[in-house]
């Protein structure tokens, strides 16, 4: 049976972009298909300059010159899936080794303060999930995952840190990922991983890659 | 064909048009920050507009040439001089082998683009060879022009050109940006609306490639926003909880968290790279049937003069 979604709004993103936003409470893995789907079908058409899909939204970035907003909003809902019955790719399995805590994870306190839980309770319900890759962005391998389970979630960092190492694993709200390389960011750090999520020098250049799922190994 | 690095300056980077087309993947599309100073750097030295050159960020770089070159420097204002005598901006100009280039403060705007016939050569990586430090991608190695490097230079394209009058960008300390409404506009506050439209902010020591904290009137939510991640483009102004706004540039992140309140249009972005830390930086309100015809006249004038140009 497939889940009921709403409509999503297609609405302008300043004068060479279009939003494409569905209202979802929290997480919903039906929608992050759609997403997907609209993604491929866009950037198949090869009309636009990027095509950047969202847990929940998406963004088609154009040319003014060469095309409307008006024209571009219709184009988007001429490939707008609706059913979202077409199986999602199971993708790979990978495990993700983790240093908890300490230096590797500067705002365990914070978590566990917040959520009235020790370091390990912490530690044993982030690594009990298994997590879905939902996207892959904000900077070179950045791995957003699958919702963190709910004690755990925590509103971002009221002003962003200037560096975040590479590996850093984060929590933000309900959202969990990973920082494939030193950037600055607002999530708040729970722990770290060796493995390199984006390597400029490596074939493939990111370990893993929107549809993998992902289980964290405490070590 | 090759110049030395005798002093690497504030940030010179080798930047071409960028690797557009790979934000899902979290690589900016990137590029010369200011793409249209980039462009007439290259025009006036014979290149096609889009050929690797030098964005020098805030001054300091001197070069030695090895050998003769037709070179030209566009964008930001620096007291620039090639063996003493001061180089003037938008022209181009020969200098020959054993010549010294200085290029010392900077008097209005960021970032000035030195252009060298030939263009300079380095290893493109994703289409291009713009340098993106924080993956260390393009450039040399990934990484910004250091004391002593050697860059090389390319075959000669085609003869110096001029920059007819008119056609030269206005650079100052105070950019102003024409914006519309981005798509979380709806949570600001009442007087935050007026607010962002109204007064200027400065742009901090927290500017570089990838953005800009600007600081200013606080600018507030009406309610707050629980974001989840959603992309973000170069040209967004995000407004965290404390109130003092991100502006998104050329390397900026591909998604964000915090409120989109405005996105500037498509016709002034060449302009964010011209931010230097200090500025002025005001947004004004472009309506969205205007935008269309704003970059319609801009590109029609630099069409003629640049081949395969536009903003």
């Amino acid at each position: 049976m497939s889940p009921t979604v709403g409509q999503p709004k297609i609405t302008p993103y300043g004068d060479h972009a279009i939003l494409v936003d569905w209202e979802v409470e929290g997480f919903s893995d039906a929608v992050n298909d759609l997403v997907h789907e609209l993604s491929a079908n866009l950037r198949a058409s090869g009309k636009y300059i990027e095509v950047v899909p969202g847990y929940d939204s998406l963004v088609c970035v154009f040319d003014l010159a060469e095309r409307s907003a008006d024209s571009v909003k219709r184009h988007i809902e001429d490939h707008l899936v609706r059913d979202v019955s077409q199986t999602s790719n199971a993708g790979k399995m990978i495990d993700i080794p983790v240093h908890y805590g300490g230096e590797f994870g500067p705002d365990m306190e914070r978590i566990c303060d917040a959520s009235k839980l020790s370091a390990d309770k912490v530690i044993a319900k982030h690594s009990s999930e298994t997590y879905r890759v939902c996207m892959m962005g904000f900077i070179p391998g950045f791995t957003f995952l699958s919702p963190a389970p709910k004690a755990l979630h925590h509103p971002r960092l009221p002003t962003p840190r200037a560096k975040v190492p590479a590996g850093s694993i984060g929590i933000a709200n309900w959202q969990t990922g990973i920082y494939g390389l030193e950037s600055p960011g607002g999530w708040q750090i729970i722990g770290r991983t060796p493995l390199s999520i984006f390597e400029a020098s490596r074939q493939p250049l990111f370990l893993l890659n929107a549809g993998d799922r992902v289980r964290f190994i405490p070590q | 064909m090759s110049l030395t690095v005798l002093q690497s300056g504030t940030q010179t980077l080798i930047m071409d048009a960028g690797r557009p087309g790979y934000r899902h993947q979290g690589i900016p599309g990137g590029g010369a920050a200011d793409r249209l100073s980039f462009a007439i750097a290259n025009h006036l030295v014979g290149n096609k507009w889009d050929t690797p050159a030098l964005e020098c960020a805030l001054g300091g770089l001197h070069i030695r040439f090895e050998t003769d070159h037709l070179i030209a420097l566009s964008g930001a204002q620096m007291w620039s001089q090639n063996q003493g005598l001061n180089l003037p901006l938008n022209k181009a100009v020969r200098v020959d082998a054993g010549d010294i280039l200085t290029m010392s403060f900077t008097r209005a705007g960021c970032r000035a683009y030195l252009a060298i016939a030939g263009g300079v050569t380095a290893k493109p990586f994703m289409g291009s060879v713009s340098t993106y430090l924080p993956a260390k991608l393009g450039g040399l190695d990934g990484e910004a022009l250091k004391t002593g490097n050697t860059l090389h230079i390319g075959e000669v394209q085609g003869e110096a050109n001029s920059l007819p009058k008119g056609h030269t960008p206005i650079l100052s300390n105070h950019v102003v940006l024409r914006a519309q409404r981005g798509p979380e506009w709806d949570a600001l506050s009442d007087s935050a609306k007026r607010y962002l439209f109204t007064t200027p902010f400065y742009a901090t020591a927290a500017t570089d490639r990838m953005g800009s904290r600007l600081k200013g009137d606080q600018i507030t939510l009406g309610s707050p926003v629980k974001m989840t991640s959603s992309p973000l483009l170069p040209g967004s102004l995000q407004i965290p909880p404390d109130g003092q706004p991100i502006l998104t540039l050329a390397d900026g992140h591909c998604t964000g968290g915090y409120a989109r309140a405005l996105q500037v249009i498509q016709a002034d972005l060449w302009l964010l790279g011209q931010i230097a830390p200090g500025a002025a930086v005001s947004f004004r309100r472009s309506l969205s049937e205007d935008a269309a015809e704003i970059l319609r006249a801009k590109n029609s004038f630099y069409a003629d003069l640049i081949p395969g140009f536009s903003f």
